[in-house]
């Protein structure tokens, strides 16, 4: 407890503002000097150094998330070139568990907002639509350690997958449209019946084992 | 008696009958003799002096018709019971609502009851009581092993925490609250009850406090509570076998000594560890060997799932004699097993073992729920109002202070914590069942004076969880509005939306440095795929489950498509308006090369048929070739299909192509089909169903085919609307005037459109909880847009590297 870099009267507003206690956000912020080797903030090129994140297959769509301004509540669109402490937190805010307390409304807002970072994650051209090159690279990525894999079968999975996807929304558009591809609204119904937000989360307070970065 | 080559072949099996005829009368004869010689000795006996083997000569003619029940008598009964215990099950499931109330596990009862009374009455003394061996050997392993091998393993271990905290405190603090308040209450002279020492009353209550997992699976089984729900209580009831069989052999061996040493608690807790542990190293052991073993099996397919049952019964009976428990090697058994063994057996095997096995456990659950009631009644009770009810009494307080106490532990360490609801849930479902039953007839006389009071009270506490509770959770559930499971069937998208977010998951602890759960699947994922599966499975490539899965449906749907065609049953208006409008074409020419590609592939189908059916070997590839030929026929057809067209001749060929996978399986019927092939031409798309499966039940993909066999209809119909759907991404070149969709509104859609079983599902207790009914609505009003495929050299890559057996 008190290090010397976090100040009391921001973490507050910090605290608020996320949502964490100040004990997870002393937690945290070990972690961002840990990762950014004692400077301000945080570049794409630090994540490298975290050994775990290497065998991970969707290891860049994660780096991105963390930079990506939609998540960072700042632009529709864009990637930012480095993230502060706040921006750090502001991303791990979306993992936060649920707390007992919340009433619906916030409670479906909350879910909300982690799909909406997962959506951000598919969605790589922030045009709030997942379309079918979009769906067919997230699968590259995912099978990409998987070496026996074919293009073709890839190819059938995105398409069979976004099938399903216009299957489920299609009552809605008319007959004369095109499906574009999966929009958020679509999105949230796949995800209906999983509780996203008893999933989604990290344990923040149990972190006593912390993986050292090179 | 047979001759050579001289007489002719007719006098043969004559010559043959007469043989039988004098063998049976020999030994009839022999039977005859053997029944008689009592009533021989006897007139020995009496003074008539005829030698022995001249009373036999004189004494008996040559019986026509004998009866000997004797020899038969062990698996006569055995069969009898069987029968009458499913003939039961039918009975209940006459009336449909009947079992939506009551749970089966009573009715059970309540018939075992009744037949008790009735041998009982007959023969004025105790029925056959169900002798605990035969219990505990025979009629629980199976039970266990289907809940084990289905068990849901992902679940299971992200609340491992919870379920074993639950199974082992909970049970320890239910017995020995049990048993010190009872004490309490036998020290009250007034009940008679003085001479039940401490020790009996803890064994008592070690015994009584065990939830059961037959009667969890029973109860349970019908309500669909979420699967978080289901799996805490269902868990708690395999893993606290282990601290029930530590605590009841404890307890009785501290019965029999005289003193008791600090030692022997000591002994106690260590042999706690060795009993849970020790089983679950059995289990596991037995489980790789049997994937070893399955993964030299491809050529013997047939006897695949026999090495499931042994293996895992082995697991168990091993577990027995070292006193070990039996019911966490059989659970970490099949658990370990279900992974591996899937990928090596063939996919028949696997429907086998699926069906053996719930077969097996229905069996065995109704056997035991019926010896229940037949071993109540009869003259080994003794009633005694004051501990009967007061066991009752604190079953229900422990249980419920149990959980609630344990839960507000256990809720700190969990990341979202159990409700009350969770909480009354658990409690209340926390039911006894046979393995109490057994238990206590297991009692020594010797040390125990009072058995029967003991007996009498389980039975009541028996009685009351199954009936009362059981009956009563379901409107409780509903009343409390606990979360229900929602059975969604596998959809390729889920799946790689659950890869994709365990990924990121894993990818966020990673960044925050947390050793989550994630950490550890991960970990273990990685040693498994590095050694364990290379050397357990037979062909391994690294095997992606969305793939497998994907590839899973493709071809089951394929298969269901060609299936559908022979029975489907549901007309849709659209094929009876078709019909009426008396669409007999004449056959082009082009047609009739289609037909004659039809009979020929249909031939050589029969041809594979015909092949001898060998006992040693099923002809397993034919179908995998099938599927084949069914996977790239409709990838054909599909394209064919979705080409845009401008001619109604043009129109006939996809037609008829579409119908190149009615004719597969059922040879049979083709002849018909081709001849109203024109009429029927519909009826292809709108019913289908298949085994049901418990990987692949309902099929995302399969509206898709539907909706392209009814656009055949469609379009035959109205040929100047031309609806295609492309992917903008995916067309290179037809950009222009492509760009409209199915009109989905315009047709009138079966309602019930693909409810229609192939095979009549068989109403197993368990069963249902694994595959999807029919009636759970997925009926799919809106047919699913079409892609526009381009490559067809695609196609055919995609049947070569199908080696997935089969």
């Amino acid at each position: 407890m008190g290090s010397a870099q976090s100040v009391p009267p921001e973490m507050r507003a910090l605290a608020e503002r996320t949502g964490f206690t100040s004990e997870q956000i002393e937690q945290l912020h070990r972690r961002f000097k840990q990762l950014n080797h004692n400077r301000k903030t945080i570049r794409k090129e630090d994540f490298d150094t975290i050994p775990d994140l290497e065998f991970n297959p969707i290891r860049a769509r994660i780096v991105h998330a963390f930079f990506d301004k939609r998540n960072l509540r700042k632009a529709p669109a864009g990637l930012a070139e480095e993230i502060n402490f706040e921006d750090f937190l502001t991303i791990m805010s979306y993992f936060r568990p649920i707390e007992m307390d919340m009433d619906e409304e916030r409670l479906e807002s909350f879910r909300k907002e982690k799909l909406k970072f997962l959506f951000h994650m598919y969605d790589a051209d922030y045009d709030g639509i997942i379309t079918l090159q979009e769906y067919k690279n997230v699968l590259d990525e995912l099978m990409s350690g998987n070496p026996h894999l074919e293009k073709e079968s890839l190819r059938a999975i995105a398409e069979g997958a976004m099938l399903e996807a216009a299957s489920a929304c299609m009552a809605r558009t008319g007959p004369d449209e095109v499906y574009e591809g999966i929009t958020f609204e679509d999105f949230l119904k796949v995800w209906k019946g999983i509780d996203i937000e008893t999933k989604m989360h990290v344990r923040f307070l149990t972190m006593e084992a912390i993986a050292h970065c090179y | 008696m047979g001759g050579g080559g001289g007489p002719p072949r007719r006098g043969a099996p004559r010559r043959l009958l007469a043989v039988l005829a004098v063998l049976a009368a020999a030994a009839a004869e022999a039977r005859g003799t053997a029944g008689s010689q009592a009533p021989g000795a006897a007139a020995m006996g009496t003074g008539t002096p005829p030698s022995p083997s001249g009373t036999a000569f004189e004494e008996t003619r040559l019986h026509v018709f004998t009866l000997d029940y004797p020899h038969v008598q062990i698996p006569f009964e055995i069969t009898l019971w069987i029968l009458l215990a499913s003939l039961a099950k039918i009975g209940f499931h006459l009336y449909h609502k009947l079992p939506s109330i009551v749970p089966e596990s009573c009715l059970l009862i309540l018939v075992g009851l009744l037949l008790g009374g009735i041998i009982f009455g007959a023969e004025e003394k105790s029925p056959p009581v169900m002798n605990s061996d035969v219990f505990f050997l025979y009629l629980l392993p199976p039970i266990v092993l289907d809940a084990g091998y289905f068990m849901p393993t992902r679940l299971f271990f992200e609340n491992f925490g919870t379920i074993f905290w639950y199974a082992v405190v909970g049970t320890l603090w239910n017995a020995i609250g049990i048993g010190i308040s009872l004490f309490g209450i036998c020290q009250i002279s007034a009940f008679g009850l003085t001479d039940i020492t401490l020790l009996q009353n803890l064994l008592f209550g070690s015994l009584i406090s065990a939830v059961d997992p037959v009667a969890v699976l029973a109860v349970f089984e019908n309500i669909h509570v979420n699967e978080q729900l289901y799996i805490l209580v269902f868990g708690e009831s395999l893993l606290n076998d282990a601290i029930t069989v530590v605590l009841y052999n404890l307890f009785k061996s501290f019965c029999q000594m005289r003193t008791i040493q600090v030692i022997d608690i000591f002994a106690g807790i260590a042999n706690f560890f060795i009993v849970g542990i020790g089983g679950v190293l059995i289990g596991i052991l037995l489980g790789f060997v049997a994937a070893f073993t399955t993964r030299f099996t491809h050529k013997i397919r047939v006897i695949e799932p026999l090495f499931v049952f042994l293996y895992s019964y082995l697991s168990y009976i091993t577990a027995e004699m070292f006193h070990l428990s039996g019911i966490m090697a059989i659970t970490a058994c099949a658990m370990t097993m279900n992974k591996y063994v899937e990928e090596n057996v063939s996919q028949k095997s696997y429907t086998t073992i699926k069906y053996f096995m719930k077969m097996l456990s229905s069996v065995s659950e109704t056997l035991i729920f019926i010896f229940m009631g037949v071993s109540t009644v009869g003259k080994n009770h003794e009633w005694n109002w004051a501990f009967v009810s007061f066991t009752l009494l604190f079953c229900l307080i422990w249980r419920a202070l149990g959980v609630f106490v344990l839960t507000q532990i256990i809720n700190v360490f969990r990341t979202i914590p159990l409700t009350f609801k969770d909480q009354f849930i658990i409690a209340y479902g926390g039911l006894r069942g046979a393995i109490c039953f057994s238990l206590v007839f297991l009692l020594p006389p010797s040390v125990f004076p009072r058995k029967k009071l003991f007996i009498t009270a389980v039975i009541v506490v028996i009685f009351f969880t199954v009936f009362i509770q059981g009956i009563t959770i379901r409107p409780l559930v509903e009343f409390l509005d606990v979360k229900r499971s929602n059975k969604k069937q596998p959809a390729v998208s889920e799946e790689i939306y659950n890869r994709f977010f365990d990924h990121v998951k894993t990818g966020i602890e990673d960044v925050c440095g947390h050793w989550g759960h994630n950490f550890w699947r991960d970990k273990f994922k990685k040693f498994d795929n590095k050694y364990l599966r290379r050397l357990l499975i037979r062909e391994n490539q690294p095997k992606s489950s969305i793939v497998s899965l994907y590839k899973k449906l493709e071809i089951k749907h394929a298969i269901e498509m060609a299936e559908s065609g022979m029975i489907s049953k549901v007309p849709s208006s659209v094929s009876l308006s078709e019909y009426h409008e008396g669409k007999i074409k004449p056959l082009s020419p082009t047609e009739m090369e289609n037909m004659r590609e039809i009979l020929t592939k249909n031939l050589y189908q029969i041809r594979h048929r015909t092949m001898s059916y060998n006992r040693h070997s099923l002809a397993a590839d034919a179908n995998e070739k099938q599927a084949k030929e069914i996977l790239i026929r409709r990838r054909h057809s599909l394209r064919e299909s979705l080409r845009k067209t401008n001619s109604l001749s043009r129109e006939r060929p996809a037609a008829a192509n579409t119908k190149r996978f009615l004719s597969l399986p059922k040879n049979t019927k083709l002849p018909e089909k081709l001849r109203v092939r024109n009429k029927t031409s519909s009826r292809v798309g709108d019913s289908s169903d298949s085994e049901m499966d418990a990987t692949t039940t309902v099929l995302n993909l399969r509206p898709r085919a539907g909706k392209i066999l009814r656009e055949q209809r469609l379009r035959q119909q109205r040929p100047p609307s031309e609806f295609s759907m492309e992917w903008k991404n995916e067309v290179d070149g037809s950009q222009n005037g492509q760009g409209e969709q199915q009109e989905p509104g315009s047709l009138p859609q079966p309602s019930i459109g693909f409810r229609q079983p192939l095979l009549t599902r068989p109403r197993f207790g368990t069963l249902s909880r694994e595959d999807l009914t029919a009636d759970h609505g997925l009926a799919r009003p809106v047919p699913p847009p079409r892609l526009v495929r381009q490559a067809s050299q695609g196609e055919r890559q995609r049947s070569k590297p199908e080696n997935q057996p089969y």
